[in-house]
């Protein structure tokens, strides 16, 4: 193993971390506001790059002109579906109940998908597509850094949302202690919706970070939600910031193990993080004091 | 293991009950528990008081397990709990009830008084639930409590106060020597507080100890043969309720500066 | 009061009768050997979903990922009988005590946390599970599949087959809703029970929740992989694309949810109704991503509106029409709405025994 190629991976499991990061931030809210276990988020993320693509198949746009219709038509979807079907269901058996919710509504996307697009695996072509440039000595497809910077972006406009508004801080206080947060004045249902909101948003940005450069078919959101999950269980349920280490050490020893496993064993260092995190820590290695009790 | 229903049931030592030493637990930037030394007396009424926020429930779940305190230990009777979880201390004879009323909602009554029963092997934990001596005992303690006649009710189909006393009866099956209660009174009428009341007088005297956290002034101060009071995670001052009540510090913790 | 409880039990045990007459009459009732096949995948739906059961009813933890269990079943029934040269109903037994065994780190892991932690390992497990068997192609055939050697010589031909596999999977069925019964009964049921209702409270009361959890867990497993071992044996071949599918793990939540979690045949009346439904779409419409759709839309309105299933649904609708035991619910909630409405005031009239007697004794 050349030091080179050690440092390719590393480049690119830092820019797929960036991914990684963006998405499990989104599933991280969900869980955040509602203690709810989102399964459908990467159902979410393949139908909004599926609409990248017959964006771009039809008006032969950049695929990035997609977000504009993507992320506020995702947000809404994201409130609604807070609104009017995971606010529905009882909350003694919320956490379970949620999460054959969202697993239905995940079927459906598929299905769905599958039914319009058909199973056909979909790409973007994009004049740039084969363009790639030398980052100390390391080889990056231009794709996937529009890929790293849209994430990044994202994740750095979550932060000053969470950080710097006063809705951000309804969130933060919602999530950290729900009843507090009513008793402070805080509608937090409403807060709940928005959330929702936000994190149905990082999927639209998600998804059309990942058309760019992969190719895409209906089943592919199981290959997502897997180390997605593992992510925000191993930084911790409900802690952003130990989503986002987490995603980005992941993304990285990913990469890094592509070298002497291949791309289909290099998959597993996700459920083996999920795995050795539950059996030594299982209120997550970086953030999360929620798990303990969920 | 099969030792401590019998040791529980006869209560035997006249000293400490239960004791915290330094018990400190905080949640992000709050400090719930700061350092709270406490320590129960046997066979007595033992009363927590203190204003709202002032850390009486984290006590409680400290002492029984349900969280882990940053620092500090416990002991009962003499045996460190500080990390024992829930069950092992439930089964070292502390029983406790939770401030807004819990129950099993979907289970009979009878169901929830046998869900309290401990199976002492194997054998029994496969045998039938609905066994004629553990039913008896549950009918005796439903009577106590008043509701026997509910029985065969599901318990979400009670009305509040029944399922508080279902809460106590169900505490009193697993038969534990000292009973924590966190507000008894809270929401419900006057005459149930007053039957409330007396339950406890008369199991005392039967020799449980208690440890009952409550808003309700009159009830602690009739009730109780020693008072401890809360403020900001720790106590402040204790002793007999004529005492406490009286005292400055008291006074000062719940009028706030 | 008596009288009646003799009764019950009479209608109780004819239909347990009339349930069993039906399941054994069934292959010479089937007009051909399509029909028969369509009963045997019927029955192993039953056998899997009541076997999902021993986890989902009796502690609520929702597990999606159960066909790794089946799965696992039916490689290591295969396994043990290509490579190890073992009988067929010995290496689907032996099979089935591996998976429990594996069952327990696994449990140890995802049980020791809430329900979320739970059901992220459930669905990450059939995941890791396809990953494996698809790559590791020297041990599992791979992708290329597994061809499983049947245990009835040549000479027994294909409706012989469905009829013996038909009451093979009946008698495992059986089992299982024996087990499942007998632990609703015991000790070790009622706090399982409660765990399911209030884990904190139950945890409160003494019951060491987490080794329940983990013993029923296993037991749940164990079936489920008897279950798969027995549906390998008859179908014969495996790919891991099927096995490994998280659509299995939720066909067994959807019927389980469906018939509902709390009957002892919630599970089974569930298998059959959509077991019926995904075979006749299957038929008409052959495979399409429409199934899907259905399947999600099903799941969907079964959660937001059924939550409880069918069977206790039927049985509220029964206690409408039995005037004794309607008036007590409706009396208890006029009453708690009463006494919410009386909080305010705090000034009531003692509640505890607002429920007299002789309404309460059903």
């Amino acid at each position: 193993m050349s030091g080179s190629l050690i440092l390719q991976s590393v480049v690119l499991g830092v820019l797929l971390g960036g991914l990684y990061a963006l998405l499990a931030a989104g599933l991280t809210l969900y869980f955040g506001v509602m203690r709810v276990v989102m399964i459908a988020h990467s159902a979410f993320l393949i139908l909004a790059a599926y609409l990248a693509w017959y964006f771009t198949s039809q008006t032969g746009l950049d695929p990035l002109f997609s977000l504009i219709i993507t992320v506020p038509l995702f947000f809404i979807a994201g409130v609604l579906m807070q609104r009017l079907l995971i606010s529905r269901l009882r909350p003694a058996t919320l956490t379970m109940m949620s999460v054959l919710l969202t697993f239905s509504i995940a079927l459906i996307i598929e299905g769905m998908l599958g039914f319009v697009f058909t199973g056909t695996q979909r790409r973007i072509r994009l004049p740039y597509s084969g363009t790639s440039f030398e980052i100390f000595g390391a080889n990056v497809a231009v794709v996937k850094l529009i890929a790293f910077v849209l994430a990044a972006a994202s994740l750095l406009a979550l932060y000053l949302i969470m950080k710097r508004t006063r809705f951000g801080q309804a969130l933060r206080a919602t999530i950290q202690h729900p009843e507090a947060a009513r008793l402070v004045g805080v509608n937090t249902d409403r807060v709940a919706g928005y959330g929702f909101g936000l994190g149905l948003a990082t999927a639209a940005v998600g998804g059309t970070a990942l058309a760019l450069d992969s190719t895409i078919y209906p089943s592919l959101h199981w290959h997502w939600i897997g180390p997605l999950m593992a992510i925000i269980v191993v930084g911790g349920l409900g802690s952003i910031p130990g989503a986002a280490i987490a995603a980005m050490v992941l993304g990285i020893g990913q990469a890094l193990l592509q070298l002497p496993l291949g791309t289909t064993w290099a998959q597993t260092v996700f459920y083996v993080a999920l795995f050795a995190t539950l059996m030594l820590r299982p209120q997550g290695f970086i953030g999360g004091r929620l798990a303990q009790r969920f | 293991m099969t030792q401590t229903q019998h040791e529980s049931s006869a209560p035997v030592s006249t000293g400490r009950s239960l004791e915290t030493n330094g018990l400190r637990k905080s949640y992000g930037g709050v400090t719930a528990l700061d350092g709270a030394s406490v320590s129960f007396q046997d066979g007595k009424v033992n009363a927590l008081i203190g204003p709202n926020g002032s850390g009486k429930t984290t006590f409680f779940n400290c002492v029984t397990g349900m969280i882990r305190a940053d620092e500090g230990t416990t002991t009962f009777r003499g045996t460190d709990i500080t990390t024992a979880s829930p069950h092992r201390i439930a089964r070292q004879g502390i029983g406790r009830s939770f401030q807004l009323c819990r129950i099993f909602p979907r289970m009979t009554v009878m169901e929830n008084m046998l869900a309290a029963v401990r199976p002492t092997s194997v054998w029994r934990m496969i045998g039938s639930a609905r066994d004629a001596g553990d039913q008896e005992r549950a009918r005796e303690l439903l009577a106590r409590v008043g509701i026997d006649h509910l029985e065969h009710a599901e318990a979400r189909d009670l009305s509040y106060g029944q399922q508080k006393l279902l809460e106590l009866a169900g505490v009193l099956m697993a038969d534990p020597d000292t009973i924590m209660l966190d507000e008894p009174a809270g929401g419900v009428n006057p005459a149930l507080i007053d039957r409330i009341a007396n339950l406890i007088r008369s199991l005392n005297a039967e020799g449980k100890t208690f440890i009952v956290v409550e808003h309700n002034m009159e009830l602690v101060m009739s009730l109780s043969d020693h008072v401890v009071v809360f403020d900001r995670g720790r106590p402040i001052c204790e002793g007999p309720p004529s005492l406490v009540q009286n005292d400055p510090r008291v006074l000062e913790a719940y009028l706030g500066i | 009061m008596t009288a009646s409880r003799t009764v019950n039990r009479g209608v109780k045990i004819a239909g347990l009768l009339a349930l069993l007459a039906l399941a054994l009459a069934f292959p010479s009732l089937a007009p051909d050997p399509f029909i028969l096949s369509v009963g045997v995948v019927i029955m192993s739906y039953a056998v899997l979903a009541t076997s999902w059961n021993f986890v989902g009813g009796f502690t609520g933890y929702i597990s999606l990922g159960h066909a790794a269990y089946s799965g696992l079943g039916g490689y290591a029934t295969a396994l043990l009988i290509l490579d190890a040269g073992l009988n067929p109903w010995v290496a689907m037994f032996l099979g089935a005590a591996v998976v429990a065994v594996l069952a327990v780190p696994i449990g140890i892991a995802s049980l020791r946390v809430r329900g979320a932690s739970f059901v992220i390992v459930s669905i990450a497990l059939v995941l890791i599970m396809l990953l494996v068997f698809q790559s590791w192609g020297s041990f599992t055939g791979g992708s290329n599949g597994l061809r499983v050697p049947r245990p009835f010589g040549p000479d027994v031909l294909r409706p012989e087959q469905h009829e013996r596999f038909f009451y093979l999977h009946v008698a495992l069925l059986a089992v299982a809703l024996f087990v499942w019964w007998a632990i609703d009964r015991s000790r070790f049921g009622i706090g399982l029970k409660a765990i399911r209702e209030d884990e904190d409270k139950a945890e409160a009361l003494g019951v060491p929740t987490f080794s329940y959890k983990l013993v029923v867990f296993v037991v749940s497993a164990f079936f489920t992989a008897l279950g798969g071992g027995l549906y390998a044996l008859w179908f014969g071949f495996l790919d891991p694309i099927f096995q490994f599918s998280i659509l299995v793990g939720s066909y067994m939540v959807l019927m389980s949810l469906l018939g509902g979690i709390r009957s002892l045949f919630g599970p089974l009346l569930g298998a059959v109704i959509v077991g019926y439904a995904l075979e006749f779409f299957k038929a008409q419409y052959g495979d399409t991503q429409f199934h899907l759709v259905a399947l999600g839309l099903l799941l969907a309105l079964v959660v937001l509106f059924m939550p409880d299933g069918i069977i206790p649904a039927v049985g509220q609708l029964f206690a409408r029409f039995r005037p004794q035991a309607a008036s007590i619910r409706e009396q208890t909630q006029a009453e708690l709405a009463a006494q919410r409405r009386g909080e305010a005031a705090e000034a009531e009239p003692d509640d505890a025994m607002a429920v007299s007697g002789e309404e309460a004794r059903r």
